[in-house]
């Protein structure tokens, strides 16, 4: 295939769609899955064929749409009427009297519970309105499963101006205009890690896609894997030509089964169509993909061990430096990057690096996807503007707390994040000011706490994640962590005594100088930041104890 | 070569590039503890003992892994890197079951003496007090993982120096042992030549010969790193 051929598609796609009078969107993201919208795909498409409407209503399986905790969710189109936990009975109704009477069906919208009214165009209601799609743009639009459907909304028009128009330079220069940086967690800016790999002379360069996300609550790379798998291969690609490196390698974890299902057949699309492989788009360019699959240990999300792990040994992190983009992959330079990160490329391009940085904060451009989770009203998956307060995330776009209870903390970062307190709500929610409050951005997952939780056992419950996930190399973390976690459970327990407290905090701040990696770096985390916010609750354990013992 | 300039503890110390900080700081006479280390392997930088601090750099870093940099500034003896190496010191002993008493590496034990060296006088921590098995089906050699302080030395000797791999880690966390193949007893490996260059460089009782007394195990890692100089002038 070449440029022409791109375009072709383009229009043939899009006259194909215009055939129908009406689409209806099914998301079928691994949540409504499980909540069954592909019985729900199969009820409309069985319903649409027996009505003899097959050639006016179109039924599309899409990725995430968003608000997860309401599946299965259908959209109809162009209304964007979107109808929450729609069962089978309902598929006739809906299909009757929305499209045929073109009447919406109130009591089956989205949002019915909330207190104001539902709106018939979903995208109305403040869960949406208050959010920027720039990686989940087609996200719950197009489906995942067509690479058609992906060019006919824009894809690959990035890729093919790189090649053609821009110079490996110009579109490093893009991306360090947009002030992009890492969604991993780290926050370190992509423009300057791809010109550093791309500075390196070798044989051979690499470019790795870190989907290993691993963080307790967090689903935001598995989405968009599995919603708009293209839009990750077309930056890596890019990413591929602008660090010149021609082998790239997808490491996604073994528990999102669909996401590797979904990339594997986008590889397999966009191979047959002639943008992957030997002279992608007729250039003289060339890259292919490959996929590794994580067998389930949460350290190798990190950079040296997801490494280690694809050379296929033992996933365990090294002391940086070197780094990887000096010493990586089978000792050449390697460009890590997030899933997401690569999601953000295409956009940048297309529009271009100074429209991207205009959307954040001056010092962190673009959006960012959280998944909510926890004690929230609407959990499910959001994309706001870098500096977008956390009340806003919270109140506006979740719904605040179900239950009338009070808002307690939330939890970013997931086991290397820490909690931010009811006081810091109006936190505008950027790289620095997340360090600045003990707790890190980290990858996107938000878990929401209401006054319920108890949040010495919240750090109980990660210090048991790290003790389960420290791959045992470094001592710190190995033991620490584990000391860590005993004293944690004493202090639950109500058998630790002040001392106690004060060795937790002193070995804590000792694993978290000493450990060899993030992981145990950043493992202390949750305890810090709640012994910061919430030392009271913490004191109240231990003086209890104190108060039982006999003077 | 062209020389490199660089303040370690206040001292000016010139060297040839591209060596490691704790090369330079033993050329020099400066002392650092360390366990994973041993000259002849290639460096992990897994016991953290020889954490240092460098100017304009906000993490420790292991000195056994860093290359130095021109002008650099380092400071290898501050209270809080001697603090820590204490802190990593008592975790040692805490992991698994040291009871030098009974050990036959009592008084010529790397551990040993390096609770000495950085002042340990008791530990502040609870013991995990784990439950370690015990590996004598080897004629010659026994494994007690009581003992181990997942170093690694014996894994990385085997796989490049003797070249055999018999040696490996199974698990995660506090989990993690030393196996022998695919964690087989010892003396039905078909991998192991019987070397015993695993059990000369084990810094502690964890690998030891048979029939040998309490206190009498006497090692000598050193001589890989003969070995290796050896192997290199013969090439």
């Amino acid at each position: 295939m070449n440029r022409q051929d791109l375009q072709l598609i383009a229009e043939q796609t899009n006259i194909k769609h215009k055939q129908y009078k009406h689409k209806v969107c099914v998301c079928c993201g691994a949540g409504c899955i499980f909540s069954g919208s592909k019985k729900i795909l199969q009820n409309l498409q069985d319903t649409v064929k027996a009505q003899g409407k097959k050639k006016d209503i179109e039924v599309v399986p899409t990725g995430c749409m968003g608000p997860c905790n309401e599946g299965p969710l259908i959209k109809m189109m162009p209304q964007n009427t979107i109808y929450q936990k729609v069962k089978n009975e309902m598929v006739p109704a809906i299909l009757q009297s929305h499209i045929i009477e073109n009447k919406p069906i109130e009591k089956w919208l989205l949002f019915k519970n909330s207190k104001q009214k539902p709106f018939i165009n979903s995208l109305q209601a403040p869960f949406f309105k208050k959010q920027r799609k720039i990686v989940l743009k087609d996200c719950g639009d197009i489906n995942p499963e067509s690479i058609e459907d992906y060019i006919v909304s824009g894809g690959y028009k990035a890729l093919e101006r790189v090649l053609f128009e821009m110079s490996s330079e110009e579109v490093i220069a893009q991306i360090k205009q947009s002030r992009l940086r890492g969604r991993g967690g780290a926050g370190f800016p992509t423009g300057i890690k791809w010109e550093t790999v791309n500075k390196y002379v070798a044989d051979q360069k690499y470019v790795i896609c870190n989907g290993d996300e691993g963080d307790p609550g967090a689903f935001m790379d598995r989405s968009v894997l599995e919603g708009n798998p293209h839009r990750v291969l077309e930056g890596m690609i890019i990413a591929g030509y602008a660090t010149g490196a021609s082998k790239g390698y997808v490491y996604i974890r073994g528990e999102y089964p669909l996401a590797i299902k979904r990339f594997e057949l986008a590889c397999q699309q966009a191979r047959k169509s002639g943008l992957l492989g030997l002279n992608i788009l007729g250039s003289t360019f060339h890259f292919e993909v490959n996929i590794r699959i994580g067998a389930g240990a949460y350290v190798c999300g990190e950079e040296t061990a997801l490494i280690a792990s694809i050379e296929g040994k033992r996933g365990n992190p090294r002391p940086r430096p070197p780094f990887p983009a000096e010493v990586g992959l089978w000792g050449k330079p390697t460009l890590i990057n997030n899933v997401e990160t690569l999601a953000c490329v295409a956009s940048i391009i297309t529009h271009g690096g100074e429209w991207y940085a205009q959307i954040g904060t001056p010092k962190s451009g673009g959006t960012k996807v959280f998944s909510l989770a926890g004690k929230i009203n609407y959990s499910g998956l959001i994309e706001v503007p870098m500096g977008t307060s956390l009340r806003e995330i919270v109140f506006n776009i979740g719904g605040g707390i179900p239950g009338g209870q009070k808002f307690k903390a939330a939890q970013t970062g997931g086991p290397s994040g820490g909690c931010i307190p009811a006081e810091h709500l109006d936190v505008k929610m950027d790289y620095e000011n997340l360090v600045a409050l003990g707790s890190i951005m980290g990858s996107g997952g938000l878990i929401v706490m209401d006054e319920t939780s108890d949040m010495v056992d919240v750090a109980r419950f990660f210090m048991e994640f790290c003790v389960d996930e420290s791959c045992g190399k470094c001592v710190p973390c190995r033991v620490g962590t584990k000391v860590l976690y005993d004293i944690l459970t004493k202090i639950c327990q109500r058998q630790a005594s002040m001392k106690d407290l004060e060795k937790l905090e002193e070995l804590a701040l000792f694993v978290k100088a000493t450990s060899l990696c993030g992981l145990g770096m950043a493992a202390p985390n949750p305890l810090l930041s709640t012994l910061r916010y919430f030392k009271n609750e913490y004191l109240n354990y231990v003086n209890l104890q104190a108060a039982l013992q006999p003077s | 070569m062209a020389k490199v300039f660089l303040m370690i503890d206040g001292r000016q110390v010139e060297s040839e590039p591209g060596k490691t900080i704790l090369e330079i700081c033993r050329d020099n006479g400066i002392d650092i503890p360390t366990m994973c280390h041993l000259d002849g392997l290639t460096d992990v930088g897994a016991c953290r003992l020889c954490l240092v601090e460098v100017e304009g750099v906000s993490k420790l870093l292991p000195a056994c892994t860093t290359r130095i940099q021109a002008n650099q500034v380092i400071h290898t003896q501050t209270d809080k890197l001697k603090k820590y190496r204490r802190m990593i010191t008592e975790l040692f002993f805490a992991e698994r079951n040291h009871i030098c008493a009974v050990c036959v590496s009592n008084g010529h034990c790397e551990l040993q003496e390096l609770g000495y060296k950085v002042g340990m006088n008791h530990v502040h921590f609870h013991y995990l007090n784990q439950k370690c098995d015990l590996d004598a089906s080897h004629p010659w050699y026994v494994m007690d993982h009581n003992r181990c302080i997942l170093c690694t030395r014996c894994v990385r000797v085997c796989a490049e120096v003797e070249g055999a791999h018999h040696w490996n880690v199974m698990n995660r966390g506090v989990q993690a042992r030393v196996i022998s193949d695919f964690n087989t007893p010892w003396g039905e490996s078909i991998t192991c030549t019987s070397c015993s260059k695993c059990v000369e460089v084990c810094p502690t009782g964890a690998l030891w010969s048979k029939q040998t007394l309490q206190g009498k195990m006497e090692k000598h890692p050193e001589k890989i790193a003969e070995l290796m100089e050896k192997r290199k002038m013969s090439l």
